[in-house]
C-alpha cells in the first residue's frame, strides 16, 4: 500500500514537474521568441548584431514600447486605447505650431522656449486622454468606441492645426530663443539615445506602479472584476481615468520624439501606431479581457515587433512578406496565450497537489 | 502541449526560411544600394524601384527595396536601417519635401550618398542629386494636346491632385499657362479629387450633372483621368476629351482604346537608371559630374505613338 501510494505520488510529481516546465516555457514565450529572432537575424545579417545597429534598433523600439507601456494599464482595466497614434500626431503638430508660428499675444508673437513647447503639447494630449477617460467612466461609452471617436477627433485636430501641411524646420532660431527641439529625440546621453532613456524611465515608473503600488493592484482588480473592485472600495472611475491619462502622456511623448527626429511635424504621423502598440501588449501576454498581464511583457512584446521589423528590412525581405510574417507572429502569440490559459486550468490539480507536497 | 510549443518554434523558423528565400543572394563583397520608394503596390513606384534595382544589380551592387508608404517616420527608420547595413548609397523617392530633409542629412553626414528621384526636397547641398521629371513642361505638353482635342472653344472641367502636393500645383499652373491663352475655352468647374480614381468618378458625375456642355476634362494624373472616363461612360456621353498625367500602363491602354486622348509620360525608368548610374560614378570617382538638380522632360503620349511606350519607359 505504502509503496503504491509512493509511486503514484512519484508519477504525479514527475508529471507536475514537466507541466511546470511547459508552463514556464509558455509564460516565457515572448522572451524565447525574442532570443530566437536575435540569434536568427545575427546569423543571417552580419551587420545586425553591431553596437551601432542595436542602438538604432532600440531607438525604434522605444516608440512602440512607450505606446505599449501606456496601453498596458488601459488594457489591464479591460479597456483599449485606439487613439494613441492620433494623439502622437497631435502632439507633434502642436509642437510644430508653437515652434514655427508662436503664440500671438497683445499683437506680438511670442515664441515659447522648447521646455514650454513640450509641456504645452503634452498637456494638450492629456486633454484628449481626459476626454477618453471621461467618455469611458462617466458617459458610459465602450472604450473601443470612445477611443475610436477620439482617434478621429485628434487626427482631425492635427490636420486643422496646419490645414494638412507639414511644419518644417523645427530647429528653431537663436533670435526666437526656440532652439534645441531636435535634441529632444536625437541627442545621446552616455551613448544611449534620449528616446531610449525616456522608454527606460517610463518603464521604471510603470513597473513600480504596477507591481509595488496600490494603484497597480487596483488596475488589475478592475480588469479582473469591475463590480467586485467597486464593492471592495476601489475608486474605479478615478483609476480608469488615470490609465487613459497615462496612455495619452506616453503617446504625447512619442509624437514629440518623432517630430524632433524628423525636425518636421506632419499631421499624418502615427497612423496605425495603435495597432503596433496593441500587438506588443498582446505579444507580451496581457489579456485583452483585462486583469492579466504585465508591463515587462509589453516591453518585451515591443522588442519582438521592433526586432522583427528592423531585421526583416535588413535582410531585404519583400515588404509584402514582412506584413504577412508580422500578422502570423501576432496571431500565433494569441493562440499560444489561449493554450497557456487552458493548460493552466487543466494543470491546477497537479500543481496544487505538488504544492501540497512541497508544503509538507 | 510540447508539440504546440514546437509548432510555434517551427513557425518562427518558417518565417526565417521565407526570409532566406526573400533576400537577395548575399554576395558579401558587393556593396549595398538601398532603394526606398513610396510604395510597391503602385505601378509607377514599382516601375521606378524595379528599374533602379535592375540597373544596380547589373552594375554589381547588392540591392534592397523598401517602401515608406508616404510616412516620413517610416522613411526615417528605413534610412536608419540603410545606415546600419553600411549601404554605399541610397536611391530615395522621398516622403515629403520638408519632412525628409533631416533623414537625408543624417545619411549624408554618415557618409552615405543619397540620390533623390521623382520628388525634390526643400534643401540643396544635402543630397548628391535630385533627379525629377519636368512637371511644368509635361503639363504644358498635355494641355496643348487637350486644347487640340477640345477645339478652340468650349467648356471644360479640371480635376486637381491633392492640394498640399507641390506637383499638383505645378501641373495646374502648367495647364493654365497654355489653356488660358484660348479665350473661348472656359473653365466651368475645378475640383480636387486627391489623385484618387474613385473620388474622380464621383466628382465628375456631379460636374457632368451641373454643367451639361462640358467638352473636355483635364486631370492632374492618370488615375483621376480614368475615373473621369468611367463617369463619362456611365453617363452615356461621348465626345468628351479627357487627358491625364503620368503615362501609366492603364492610361496608355485607355488612349489606345479612345477613352483618353493624351497623357504626359513621366520617364520614371529613365530617372531611376540615371540615379543609379550617377551613384555608381560617384562611388567610383567621388563626383557625379552633374549639377545636383536635374530635370528630365516628359513625353506626350497620344493614340499615334501609344505603342512606343511601356511601363513608364520609351521602348522605341
Amino acid at each position: 500500500m505504502n509503496s503504491a501510494a509512493g509511486s503514484i505520488s512519484q508519477v504525479s510529481r514527475a508529471a507536475s514537474a514537466s507541466a511546470r516546465f511547459v508552463l514556464l516555457l509558455l509564460r516565457a514565450r515572448a522572451v524565447l521568441v525574442l532570443i530566437l529572432l536575435l540569434v536568427l537575424f545575427s546569423a543571417l545579417a552580419p551587420e545586425f548584431f553591431t553596437a551601432n545597429n542595436l542602438s538604432i534598433l532600440t531607438k525604434h523600439v522605444a516608440i512602440t514600447a512607450l505606446l505599449a507601456i501606456g496601453m498596458t494599464f488601459v488594457v489591464l482595466t479591460g479597456g483599449i486605447d485606439l487613439s494613441v497614434g492620433s494623439i502622437a500626431g497631435l502632439s507633434g503638430m502642436a509642437a510644430g505650431y508653437l515652434l514655427t508660428q508662436g503664440i500671438p499675444f497683445n499683437s506680438v508673437v511670442h515664441y515659447p522656449p522648447v521646455a514650454m513647447v513640450v509641456l504645452i503639447s503634452i498637456c494638450l494630449c492629456l486633454v484628449v486622454g481626459a476626454l477618453n477617460g471621461w467618455l469611458v467612466t462617466r458617459a458610459g461609452v465602450a472604450p473601443f468606441i470612445a477611443t475610436l471617436g477620439t482617434l478621429y477627433i485628434a487626427r482631425g485636430a492635427a490636420l486643422l492645426i496646419s490645414n494638412g501641411k507639414t511644419f518644417p524646420d523645427l530647429g528653431g532660431t537663436v533670435r526666437r530663443g526656440s532652439t534645441g527641439f531636435p535634441a529632444f529625440g536625437q541627442s545621446f546621453l552616455l551613448h544611449v539615445p534620449t528616446p531610449v532613456w525616456m522608454m527606460m524611465v517610463i518603464f521604471a515608473i510603470a513597473w513600480v506602479v504596477a507591481e509595488k503600488m496600490p494603484l497597480g493592484r487596483h488596475v488589475y482588480a478592475i480588469g479582473g472584476n469591475q463590480r467586485a473592485a467597486r464593492l471592495a472600495g476601489i475608486r474605479v472611475q478615478q483609476v480608469t481615468l488615470t490609465t487613459y491619462l497615462f496612455s495619452s502622456l506616453c503617446a504625447g511623448l512619442v509624437g514629440l520624439i518623432i517630430a524632433s527626429q524628423l525636425e518636421a511635424a506632419h499631421p499624418a504621423t502615427g497612423e496605425s501606431f495603435e495597432l503596433n502598440a496593441i500587438a506588443a501588449v498582446v505579444l507580451g501576454g496581457t489579456s485583452l479581457m483585462g486583469g492579466r498581464g504585465s508591463i515587462t511583457g509589453s516591453l518585451i512584446g515591443a522588442f519582438v515587433i521592433g526586432v522583427l521589423a528592423d531585421g526583416m528590412v535588413m535582410l531585404g525581405i519583400s515588404e509584402f512578406w514582412q506584413i504577412v510574417i508580422k500578422g502570423v507572429v501576432i496571431v500565433l502569440a494569441v493562440a499560444v496565450d489561449q493554450l497557456q490559459s487552458r493548460l493552466q486550468a487543466r494543470l491546477v490539480p497537479f500543481l496544487a497537489q505538488s504544492d501540497q507536497g512541497v508544503a509538507r | 502541449m510540447k508539440r504546440c510549443h514546437a509548432l510555434f518554434t517551427s513557425a518562427a523558423l518558417g518565417a526565417a526560411f521565407c526570409a532566406c528565400c526573400g533576400c537577395h543572394r548575399a554576395e558579401h563583397r558587393a556593396r549595398l544600394i538601398a532603394i526606398i520608394v513610396p510604395s510597391q503596390d503602385n505601378p509607377y513606384f514599382k516601375a521606378e524601384a524595379d528599374a533602379a534595382a535592375a540597373r544596380a544589380e547589373e552594375l554589381g551592387y547588392r540591392v534592397r527595396v523598401d517602401a515608406h508608404d508616404d510616412d516620413a517616420y517610416r522613411q526615417d527608420n528605413l534610412v536608419d536601417a540603410a545606415l546600419a547595413s553600411n549601404a554605399a548609397a541610397i536611391i530615395l523617392d522621398n516622403a515629403g519635401s520638408d519632412a525628409s530633409i533631416a533623414a537625408v542629412r543624417r545619411a549624408t553626414r554618415a557618409g552615405i550618398a543619397v540620390f533623390l528621384i521623382d520628388r525634390e526636397i526643400d534643401a540643396t547641398g544635402v543630397a548628391k542629386a535630385q533627379i525629377i521629371s519636368d512637371n511644368n513642361q509635361g503639363a504644358r505638353l498635355v494641355a496643348a494636346a487637350f486644347a487640340r482635342s477640345v477645339g478652340p472653344k468650349g467648356d471644360y472641367a479640371e480635376l486637381l491632385g491633392r492640394e498640399s502636393d507641390t506637383n499638383a500645383q505645378i501641373r495646374t499652373r502648367g495647364f493654365h499657362a497654355v489653356l488660358d491663352q484660348f479665350p473661348q475655352l472656359k473653365l466651368v468647374a475645378a475640383q480636387s479629387a486627391n489623385w484618387s480614381q474613385q473620388e474622380a468618378f464621383q466628382k465628375t458625375e456631379t460636374m457632368l450633372e451641373a454643367h451639361g456642355e462640358i467638352a473636355g476634362i483635364i486631370a492632374g494624373n492618370d488615375t483621376m483621368a480614368l475615373g473621369a472616363a468611367a463617369a463619362v461612360k456611365s453617363a452615356g456621353l461621348t465626345r468628351i476629351a479627357i487627358t491625364g498625367f503620368d503615362g501609366s500602363p492603364d492610361a496608355i491602354d485607355a488612349i489606345r482604346g479612345g477613352q483618353l486622348q493624351a497623357t504626359s509620360l513621366q520617364p520614371a525608368v529613365l530617372i531611376s537608371r540615371l540615379a543609379v548610374d550617377e551613384a555608381d560614378l560617384y562611388l567610383r570617382t567621388g563626383s557625379t559630374d552633374r549639377p545636383e538638380k536635374q530635370i528630365v522632360p516628359c513625353d506626350l503620349v497620344t493614340k499615334g505613338n501609344a505603342d512606343n511606350y511601356r511601363n513608364f519607359e520609351k521602348i522605341r
